[in-house]
């Protein structure tokens, strides 16, 4: 009996090994299957996931109206005139005051804010070489001449071209003959400074009429070239690449355990969202998450601002625009001018809508919108959702959206960060 | 005195009319009742519909009609089950709205909320259920020139499974035959794109010195296409560019090619699903 016993409790205990051996097995076979499950993909999703991922962004394009673009001395020329704050009506701002290169080339204000306060955010610069239209409004359709405007806004540099033109041919003489040739003539001490063809400033319009026509455009190519130089560092602003592209990178390749530990559950989870029912990618697509365009997304206007019309007030000043593509400035030719010439004129449709920003660095650039209404990514996405229907554009129409989904989406948009890249 | 003649008078020329009415009709037994009415006698012979457009003319957007429903005995139908389906037969689908209909007694039912989504040939299907019968009646409404129609009232249209890609198609009056051949292909999101497009007679022969306008959406969203693009060389022998092509977004795309020429005005509409 005593041995029968015995042997009896070898096997039970030999059982129970065998069921927490199962249990074992079991639980590491379902681990792998969940995480197996998380990582699947279908094709047509896969073929979404490589258009966004930072491995599918074309090299820089060309840019026809600027043919400096990609000289390396006009590179080292913008630089300079990009941090230098003799470029301002009270020798503080430069370019770097909105888009200081140490938080990704944005700063964190809801109003742009250089000599006073603009009335719109700060735009990012991030991959901006890709924009054919600048501005939240795109009323510059280069980045040439995106660069010149901030310079004469009072709000902003409180300068004019020909303070501009002074100061590269008292300091910057050497490096701008490098690139563009001689400087002109110009008797700088007899200008009278003050002078910007602008409606904003009528005294300083009233000098710069007082000019001969010689030397207005001997200030106009002094300026533009600046424009061309400032493009050309702009230019190589490009994102890093972030946790969600080394996800797409390593999905690229054979062995889907590596996908581990790239992303977290619930950043998966956002990006199936982002990419699917919640359609995201209607506008935020392409490897910059943007599709260049206009849209009017319904956010409101701030109250203590005016009314602003966005695109439909873009659309006129780009086409009236001195320093557009088909200007005598531009180094297009007629036909590299598609964008300007092919451009939607109809400012009733695009009354109130503002270009679709990257998604890149995202969460580094808080707040969001074109007067920086929301201030986290949380209020953007419960904007987004609890728009009422009848407000709702059929393209920002998406399935109801739990909270939790809301949080899945933004942690997706918090991988999408990355340093960026720039000439140093 | 006066009283009993006149009214003997009246009656008579309120006969004289009816017969004239009547006549009009070819002796039918049905009989049109409403001047501006397009008027339908359904498949089988059991019922006459005359239909009244609202603005006069359906457009693209949201309409409204009135059906005013006789029997064969002229009789006014009413408590009839009535459906009015909005359809394209070159292109196989309806529309996602569904129209909403009032009945308003006498044989008249207000038929609301016809939504169409795009320009092209258009037809009304009209089924009527009184009692255990049943019948139908089509009303076309060929080349409804496509626009800008207010946004917000689209909703999700055919799967892109049931959508025709083919970059060949005839016009909605069936006036042209044209195809397209795109550069930068396949189309791309965000890119430009030049089209070179062919434009024959239906009995093939080329169509030279057309006007050509372009336009085009994502009928499910209303918005319309990114650019403006235009014709911008006549290449001969039937042959056009068209330039200044882009689309933003991914899913389902229409564009419309107008065509004028002596022959008259057409439009072709493609269809482009874009990932």
């Amino acid at each position: 009996m005593l041995y029968k016993k015995t042997i009896n409790y070898k096997g039970i205990s030999f059982i129970l090994l065998l069921f927490i051996a199962f249990f074992f097995l079991n639980s590491t076979v379902y681990a792998g299957t969940k995480e197996k499950n998380i990582h699947l993909w279908s094709e047509e999703e896969e073929e979404i996931l490589n258009s966004l991922w930072i491995g599918s962004l074309p090299p820089l394009p060309e840019s026809p109206s600027n043919r400096f673009a990609d000289n390396p001395k006009a590179i080292a020329l913008g630089k300079r005139v990009f941090f230098d704050s003799r470029f301002s009506g009270n020798l503080k701002v430069s370019c770097v005051t909105c888009h200081p290169e140490n938080m990704n080339f944005a700063d964190s204000l809801p109003l742009a804010h250089g000599m006073g306060t603009t009335r719109r955010r700060t735009m990012p610069l991030i991959g901006v070489a890709f924009q054919s239209w600048l501005f939240w409004d795109g009323r510059k359709d280069s980045l040439w001449s995106q660069a010149l405007g901030p310079i004469e806004s009072p709000v902003e540099h409180g300068f004019t071209r020909t303070q501009s033109a002074i100061v590269i041919i008292k300091y910057y003489k050497k490096e701008y003959e490098e690139v563009f040739g001689p400087l002109p003539e110009l008797d700088i001490e007899h200008l009278p400074k003050n002078a910007k063809p602008s409606s904003e400033e009528p005294a300083a319009f009233k000098a710069w009429l007082s000019l001969t026509d010689a030397q207005k455009e001997t200030i106009n190519r002094i300026y533009v070239n600046m424009g061309k130089a400032i493009a050309a560092f702009v230019r190589t602003i490009l994102p890093g690449p972030s946790r969600f592209d080394r996800y797409v990178e390593v999905l690229n390749k054979d062995d889907r355990t590596l996908l581990n530990g790239i992303l977290t559950e619930d950043e998966i989870k956002g990006l199936k969202l982002f990419i699917g029912r919640a359609k995201c990618i209607n506008c935020h697509n392409g490897p910059l998450f943007t599709d260049g365009n206009f849209h009017n997304i319904g956010v409101p206007q701030p109250p203590n601002l005016p009314p602003d019309l966005g695109r439909a007030e873009g659309i006129p000043l780009v086409l009236s625009d001195e320093f557009n593509c088909l200007s005598k400035y531009s180094d297009a030719k007629r036909d590299e001018c598609s964008e300007l010439r092919f451009m939607s004129t109809d400012t009733k449709r695009f009354r109130g809508a503002f270009k679709t920003p990257t998604l890149r660095n995202v969460a580094e650039r808080a707040p969001y919108m074109h007067a920086g209404q929301f201030s986290s990514l949380h209020e953007v996405l419960h904007f987004y959702r609890d728009l009422p229907p009848e407000k709702r554009l059929p393209e920002l129409a998406h399935g109801e959206l739990t909270d939790e989904e809301l949080r899945q989406l933004e942690a997706f948009l918090r991988s999408l960060s990355g340093a960026p890249i720039y000439a140093k | 005195m006066k009283r009993c003649l006149t009214i003997p008078i009246i009656v008579l020329f309120l006969l004289a009319l009816s017969s004239v009415v009547h006549a009009d009709e070819g002796h039918s037994k049905f009989t049109k009742h409403f001047q501006k009415s397009l008027f339908k006698i359904t498949q089988k012979g059991l019922f006459s519909v005359e239909m009244i457009v609202k603005e006069g003319e359906l457009k693209v957007g949201k309409n409204e009609i009135d059906l005013i429903i006789h029997d064969s005995n002229d009789r006014d139908v009413v408590d009839a089950k009535v459906e009015v389906i909005p359809w394209m037969p070159e292109m196989g689908h309806g529309v996602p709205e569904k129209p909403v209909i009032e009945e308003k007694g006498g044989g008249l039912y207000r038929v609301k909320n016809i939504v169409l989504i795009m320009g092209g040939n258009w037809e009304l299907r009209v089924r009527i259920k009184k009692d255990d019968q049943e019948d139908m009646a089509g009303f076309n409404f060929p080349n409804i020139i496509g626009g800008q129609m207010h946004r917000h009232q689209m909703k999700l249209t055919p799967k892109p499974s049931e959508i025709d890609l083919s970059t060949v198609h005839l016009s909605s009056r069936k006036i042209y035959r044209v195809s397209y051949e795109s550069s930068p292909s396949p189309i791309k999101l965000n890119k430009f794109h030049t089209w070179k497009i062919k434009i024959e007679t239906s009995d093939g022969k080329p169509v030279l010195g057309a006007k050509i306008t372009v336009s085009g959406d994502m009928p499910e969203h209303g918005h319309g296409l990114p650019t403006e693009p235009a014709m911008t060389k006549e290449l001969g022998n039937g042959y056009y560019l068209i330039e200044g092509i882009k689309f933003n977004m991914p899913g389902w795309w229409i564009v419309n090619i107008d065509i004028k020429t002596s022959s008259g005005r057409d439009t072709v509409t493609f269809n482009l699903y874009l990932k």
